[in-house]
């Protein structure tokens, strides 16, 4: 251990020091450790209500004091999602079709993209790439307008390429996957074209597979949040048969008013499913793609 | 040459098709957003160019008024609940505890943010209600009165406020995490001996070397909470009355109820200026303020 005590006239023996470095949790860091664990019960509790209500037959939905572990087993009102008359498993399918297509069109496009700006010298790329990162401050109801104008010139509402067509590419996807291959060494790309590799072999066969990591991030980042998106929809889709989980589900929360509400909090249950299991199995990608820009960028 | 030339083109055709979807979807929009807002236009017959008729009419809407309002406070109390609690739990976590407990409390903090708004709010708002709600139930436990909190005019904004600050405090906190790990463990080690108590560490060290993190998730959570839409829509949708109406829900009202398309443009241009205005002053803040090592 360096030791610096210079000038100081009462300076603590090597002893002291030793001991005040090794006391790393003074009082006040103590009450941070308790306030960060006691605050963290709130963050969860939604999640417990929701899973407990979910499992509650209708008439006990709402008994007090609120119970935070399941009290009983009704999955009747996860059947009954399924068996009404509620489009569910409808939503359920078109939320899965858009999102599937919406992600591998952005591993497609964002790839290709990032590549380019990464390891292509073409005219005008860096002004190219600047102008595409103005996307990200651009709210969507700007430009959603004439997006409307656009798609009903097209008879393109009430379809899902209203939706799809929109989120076909995406600067935040643009910028992750440059940012990964900026780091993919130049002398690797030389090679393989010293080798006669083609322009576009290098691409798909030498920097794509390394790049598994990357589009695991984007991929699920993509996934996750064409799952959950609300906005889009609820301007282009207006048929029940067409309507994703976010938007017809909470139509049918506000046409059910809280009677339903062990139904309604199953249907949020099944709609968070997807994300969970992504989140168990791949927190690492989701979290290095959601900070990797906010640290490095 | 050739060389260079054949380059090009096939950077074009690899930026090519995110390039089209941004001229198509985004500044082709933005482009036709602000010429829509000098038209009158109601979707039945072809717009008709009204001069700055539009612009002149949002002085005078007092409803805009409002919701100008509602957007303001919300940002900025979102910024100062996501941001400023969120950099503390990032700190907190950063140090040794088991890592066990470290993880189990990473995921509750930043499950949430995965997790739809929609969804979220869909839950919240039977926590809130007022009569059945959980929330009202723990304070009637500690004898505290029933909080209307998403029917009184007064409480709407500030659960909704809330219900934004519960679902995004976990990025800011993973973000804060992670520029931790680059701030080296001998500054710290270093600070120590020197003995600087451990608020002048947080002051002097921790906060400067964070400022870059910091200013990152301060303009990542304006930006989006000046769009935000679904969690207002869920909880309150913008009642009562105009009391949590946001500009985008003002927005989306116009264009897609009334078919105003022409106003709701020109309130679309202002939202776009505001953006603008607030990432330029953003960056310049950056330049001048954030602490590069």
């Amino acid at each position: 251990m360096k030791m610096v005590a210079s000038s100081n006239t009462v300076a603590p023996s090597p002893h002291e020091v030793a001991v005040t470095t090794n006391k790393r949790h003074p009082f006040w860091e103590w009450i941070g450790t308790v306030l960060v664990i006691l605050a963290a019960f709130p963050m969860v509790a939604p999640f417990a209500w929701m899973l407990t209500t979910s499992l509650k037959s209708g008439p006990h939905a709402f008994d007090m004091p609120p119970s935070w572990l399941p009290t009983e087993w009704h999955f009747q009102n996860f059947l009954s999602l399924f068996q009404s008359k509620v489009p569910f498993a409808t939503f359920l399918v078109n939320s899965l079709e858009v999102a599937i297509a919406v992600t591998a069109a952005q591993l497609l496009t964002c790839s290709m993209a990032g590549y380019a700006f990464a390891h292509l010298r073409f005219r005008h790329a860096k002004a190219i790439f600047g102008l595409l990162l103005t996307s990200l401050m651009m709210p969507i109801q700007v430009t959603v307008i004439p997006t409307f104008l656009i798609m009903s010139g097209l008879n393109l509402i009430d379809t899902h390429w209203a939706i799809i067509l929109p989120l076909v590419t995406n600067a935040f996807g643009v910028f992750l996957m440059r940012q990964f291959f900026l780091t993919l060494p130049r002398e690797l790309i030389e090679a393989a074209r010293i080798d006669g590799a083609s322009q576009f072999k290098i691409f798909w066969k030498v920097a794509l597979p390394l790049a598994k990591p990357a589009l695991a991030s984007l991929g699920i980042i993509t996934f996750t949040n064409t799952w959950n998106s609300y906005f889009l929809p609820l301007v282009f889709l207006n048929s029940w048969e067409k309507m994703t989980v976010p938007l017809g589900m909470f139509a049918l929360s506000n046409v059910y008013g809280s009677g339903n509400v062990s139904v309604i909090m199953a249907a949020v249950g099944v709609a968070v499913c997807p994300v969970l299991i992504f989140f168990l199995v791949a927190q690492r990608q989701i979290i290095s793609g959601m900070v990797g820009s906010a640290v490095k960028g | 040459m050739k060389k260079t030339s054949s380059e090009t083109l096939l950077g074009y055709l690899y930026v090519g098709p995110t390039l089209s979807g941004y001229l198509l979807f985004v500044l082709g929009p933005l482009i036709a957003a602000i010429l829509l807002s000098f038209t009158h236009y109601d979707m039945m017959s072809p717009p008709r160019l009204i001069g700055f008729s539009n612009y002149a009419r949002l002085f005078s809407d007092a409803r805009l008024a409002v919701v100008y309002k509602n957007t303001a406070l919300f940002a900025v109390m979102a910024v100062v609940l996501t941001v400023g609690i969120g950099t503390l739990l990032g700190i907190a976590l950063n140090k040794r505890l088991p890592g066990f407990l470290k993880y189990i409390l990473r995921t509750a903090y930043f499950f949430p943010v995965l997790v739809g708004m929609i969804y979220a709010a869909m839950v919240w708002k039977f926590l809130f209600n007022r009569d059945l709600g959980v929330v009202n139930y723990y304070l009637h436990f500690f004898n505290l009165p029933p909080i209307p909190w998403l029917t009184s005019t007064a409480w709407a904004i500030w659960s909704v406020i809330l219900v934004y600050g519960w679902k995004n405090v976990g990025f800011t906190m993973l973000t804060t995490l992670a520029g931790l790990q680059n701030i080296s463990e001998e500054l710290y080690e270093a600070a120590r001996i020197d003995g600087a108590k451990s608020h002048a560490v947080l002051f002097r060290i921790i906060i400067p070397l964070l400022s870059p993190v910091i200013l990152f998730n301060m303009t990542i959570t304006m930006i989006n909470t000046l769009q935000e839409f679904d969690s207002i829509v869920a909880l309150t949708n913008g009642g009562p009355g105009d009391a949590s109406r946001t500009v985008v829900m003002y927005i989306y009202d116009k264009a897609f109820r009334s078919f105003d398309m022409g106003y709701a443009s020109a309130i679309a241009v202002t939202l776009f200026v505001v953006i603008s205005i607030f990432t330029v002053l953003q960056l310049w803040a950056g330049r001048r303020w954030v602490h590069h090592s």
